[in-house]
């Protein structure tokens, strides 16, 4: 995003929830931001819990956001807005946020309805599911696909490119009238499950070295790592023998080896996420409630203990290390929504395959 | 794709279902249409292409640094050693690395371990210059609530934090000043192994200090194995501790994981270095101070009948080469320790009866000339405090403004008095420790008050200021008096080696190649002490640099030196 692009989208961004702007400039702007907009990018949830618990009026918060990093307004507290910048990915957030499910319907022009003589109601619109989806292929590298497709519920087909078809028709929230709209004879998860078939079709016909390249190179790896502790079990048998000397009979090989299958299967998938606040106080929780429940206690001072330090065994070390492996290259691939709409159509939407 | 597990998300059909039913409520058009956009924006388009700097608007990386990132990501997948040379930026290389990952989603919790003296600055340079929201870890729960932490890793390594380190998985872990883990039977090694981690990075411009095992442990912790077992490595490519052969072969496997940028390969435009010697003539006094010391400090080291430590009589040599004011207090401490009534005590009185009857300040008064024809900010380095108040007293009597650097100092002093000096003062006096992980760019004099007999930490001096960022020549002041002792090592750290022109890893190699069973220091020690007179000395010392230059001039044959050409 270029400055100009930056510029725009802020703007257009802040239009949409009305915002009043107290001042605009070329290089800047000064904003009053309305509710909405001050949860998403104010940085002030506690204020928020408050003025809602005590049913204030809220005094609105007022930013200058400049888009021109040579440009701020002298005497101001202006801040950089740029891609980069932690709160234009707040600004993301909040339009994805706000901007994830719709239903739209096509305005149709007077000469395009049929006549209205006898009977009302008479154009029928036909309902299409709009899915947006990044699809993301994954190893120790990343590429994002976005695909955007249309699937028309009436008599279910699939479409690539929806949303460019859809920019170039008017459209309204409202139904318009003389017009009705077809049945929808799919579900919207028989859709989904047509989308999901699509998508390994587009797939295949994707490039894909990568995921080979990720294979080999972590078969590779791992030879390297198998070689290495059998050669590491080879050779340390005798240090071994003189450790147990020095530190005593409880670590003698014979005694640690029925320990083994009891080693904790090491989890490669990132640890449970608990809610955020934002999710949580959605929900009507309190910030209290919430970090009491979600706070890491202080370790009182009784249970820290700077000798309980063990060493992994060879085994253990050799199993963590192959799980870094996997984590690290193995290759896989996600599918997430970016936002989904249903949309009335009178017109045929025009687009080209491109795949 | 074949055998590629796939996920799609279908937590949405619920929700959207729901609002079908209830007809509503339906977000805006608009709104809808900046999501598709933002995701347009932020969408990775390509596995190879570096996609951070569109996120880093006020960053312009030298290429070499971009290189290093783009190496770091699609050869060597994220797990590497960064040995650029001091002064070339591994922090912003790693900073770039890091971003990288986040932007591409493929790392959040990250933890970054450093000396303990270098967290606040990380932190901030993270924040600034990446806007990588970054904390420096203080409380317990900050392990789990925060996804960037750095930390120092001897706190790290410490329950109850280590039972939170060792329980996280880190996407990315990176480890500064990365040689202090070169030995593999010390906790922090061991802890270091035990964490769980995916990409890994360690930053260190001397991989090797001493010996080839060094770096061996190093790559063991990035990738176990890579050079195989330790025997099969000593046998493979081991000579003797610090020679290698297989070169070749060798060099192909550290380049692997190994990235190191080196001063000389040019593409980065550093200032030159203006090297000047002050010579400066004692008066009679003060020589007759360094006579009597001088010759006290041989006479005991030799004799041993007072039991001085030897160390105690070469501090005392090195002293008297700096200021009376440092060498009385080793003088007094020394008296005190010494029977009553006892010989020595006498000698020792007579000592300070010399000192009591200086009263010119040769060096300090030539270093207040200095600064006045300098007329800008000059940075002062001593190797004593006392020399350091006396000084600091001295240029207040002449009306130069001045502070002082320690480094005893606090994280928070340390910032302060780079302040004052950057804002207030003229001068900052700095003693030895005072170094690591300040800068002072801004400053382009450097006066070396008294030399120390290390040439390493007379280049650590000097990379303070001379680094990347220093837009002026960096001009290098070396008080010489006359007729002693510092005379005769600055003649060969510098006349006879070039030392200033030298770059820190070149003069690591020429230690190394003289196979010096001792360190530079230590033969340097033994030969000022060992020789009878100022003639033998001079002999030795210059015999000294030829075998130095010698070696300079030959072919370098060292792994090191030439993996970065690989």
């Amino acid at each position: 995003m270029q400055k100009d692009q930056v510029k725009q989208y802020v703007e257009r961004y802040l239009a949409s929830f009305s915002s009043h702007i107290v001042e605009a400039h070329p290089d800047y702007l000064t904003v009053k931001l309305p509710v909405e907009v001050d949860k998403d990018i104010g940085n002030r949830p506690f204020y928020w819990s408050w003025v809602e618990k005590m049913n204030l009026a809220y005094q609105p918060l007022v930013l200058t956001f400049a888009f021109h990093p040579e440009a701020i307004p002298e005497g101001q507290r202006a801040e950089y807005l740029h891609l980069g910048a932690g709160r234009m990915q707040q600004i993301f957030d909040s339009t994805k946020k706000h901007g994830q499910f719709v239903c739209m319907y096509e305005q149709v022009p007077r000469e395009g309805l049929l006549p209205s003589s006898g009977k009302r109601r008479s154009t029928p619109l036909v309902p299409w599911l709009a899915l947006n989806l990044k699809v993301s292929l994954l190893c120790d590298k990343k590429r994002d696909i976005l695909l955007y497709t249309g699937v028309n519920l009436h008599e279910p087909r699939i479409i690539h490119e929806f949303p460019a078809a859809l920019f170039r028709l008017p459209l309204s929230p409202a139904i318009p009238d003389y017009c009705f709209t077809l049945e929808r004879r799919i579900t919207i998860q028989q859709a989904a499950d047509l989308v999901q078939q699509e998508v390994a079709n587009v797939l295949e016909k994707e490039d894909q070295s990568w995921a080979q390249e990720a294979r080999t190179r972590l078969e590779e790896e791992r030879a390297i790592l198998e070689a290495y502790y059998e050669e590491l079990a080879l050779r340390e048998k005798e240090p071994n023998d003189e450790a147990v000397e020095e530190s005593g009979e409880q670590n003698e090989p014979e005694a640690t080896a029925p320990m083994e299958p009891e080693i904790p299967e090491q989890t490669v998938e990132a640890p449970v996420q608990t809610a955020s606040l934002d999710e949580y106080r959605n929900t009507g929780g309190r910030i209290l409630d919430f970090l009491r429940a979600n706070g890491i206690p202080v370790t009182p001072r009784e249970q820290i203990d700077q000798t309980e330090w063990r060493k992994s065994t060879p085994t253990e070390e050799r199993q963590r290390r192959m799980d870094e492996l996997s984590w690290q290259y193995e290759p896989r691939i996600e599918i997430k929504l970016i936002n989904a709409g249903l949309f009335y159509l009178h017109s045929t939407p025009q687009t080209r395959r491109i795949l | 794709m074949p055998n590629v597990p796939v996920s799609f998300d279908t937590s949405w059909i619920d929700p959207l279902t729901t609002r079908m039913q209830d007809d509503g409520p339906w977000d805006k058009w608009e709104l809808f249409k900046l999501a598709l956009e933002a995701e347009e924006a932020m969408a990775v388009q390509d596995f190879d292409q570096l996609q951070c700097l569109k996120y880093l608007p006020g960053l312009t990386p030298y290429p070499h640094q971009l290189e290093t990132a783009e190496r770091v990501l699609n050869e060597m997948r994220g797990r590497a050693i960064l040995a650029d040379e001091v002064g070339l930026g591994k922090t912003i290389e790693a900073g770039l690395i890091m971003k990288e990952y986040m932007v591409r989603g493929l790392a959040k919790k990250i933890l970054i371990l450093v000396p303990a003296s270098l967290v606040i600055q990380w932190t901030k340079e993270l924040n600034q210059k990446f806007g990588i929201p970054a904390v420096a870890q203080k409380k317990e729960y900050m392990w789990r609530q925060h996804d960037v932490v750095v930390a120092s890793i001897d706190t790290a390594k410490r329950d109850p934090h280590r039972r939170h380190v060792l329980d996280i998985d880190y996407d990315l872990l990176i480890i500064d000043e990365a040689h202090k883990l070169k030995n593999k039977r010390t906790r922090n090694y061991q802890f270091v192994k035990e964490i769980r981690k995916k990409y890994c990075l360690l930053l260190t411009a001397t991989p090797i200090q001493n010996e080839m095992d060094e770096l061996y442990n190093l790559i063991n912790l990035l990738k176990p194995g890579h050079l195989g077992h330790t025997t099969t490595f000593s046998s493979n490519y081991v000579e003797g501790k610090r020679q290698a052969k297989n070169n070749v072969q060798l060099r192909g496997e550290i380049g692997k994981v190994m990235i190191r940028n080196k001063r000389s390969d040019g593409g980065v435009h550093f200032t030159s270095r203006r090297v000047q010697s002050v010579p400066i003539e004692l008066s009679k006094e003060e020589l007759d101070l360094y006579d009597g010391v001088t010759r006290f400090v041989r006479e005991q080291y030799h004799s041993g009948s007072g039991g001085f430590n030897s160390l105690a009589l070469i501090t005392l040599q090195r002293e008297v080469c700096s200021s009376k004011e440092a060498s009385f207090m080793t003088l007094y401490n020394m008296h005190q320790r010494l029977p009553e009534g006892s010989e020595l005590r006498q000698q020792i009185m007579e000592l300070v009866e010399l000192i009591k009857r200086i009263e010119t300040h040769s060096k300090a008064a030539k270093t207040v000339e200095l600064i006045q024809n300098i007329n800008d900010k000059v940075i002062i380095f001593t190797e004593y405090r006392a020399t350091q108040n006396y000084l600091q007293k001295y240029l207040h009597e002449h009306g130069i403004t001045s502070v002082p650097f320690r480094g005893g100092f606090k994280r928070s002093k340390k910032d302060w008095m780079t302040e004052l000096f950057q804002n207030r003062a003229q001068v900052l006096i700095a003693t030895e420790a005072g170094g690591e992980g300040i800068n002072l760019q801004f400053c382009n004099q450097v006066i070396n008050y008294d030399m120390p007999w290390n040439p390493m930490r007379v280049e650590q001096r000097i990379g303070r200021v001379h680094r990347l960022g220093q837009k002026r020549d960096v001009h290098i002041h070396n008080l010489s008096t006359v007729g002693t002792i510092e005379e005769h090592i600055l003649n060969l750290l510098y006349e006879k080696i070039d030392l200033f022109e030298m770059v820190i890893g070149e003069l690591d190699d020429i230690v190394e190649r003289l196979s010096l069973t001792q360190s530079l220091e230590e033969n340097l020690v033994q030969i000022i002490m060992d020789s009878r007179n100022a003639g033998e000395m001079a002999v030795k010392l210059d015999n000294m640099g030829q075998a130095i230059r010698a070696i300079r001039s030959a072919n370098p044959s060292r792994v090191l030196a030439d993996t970065a050409e690989q």
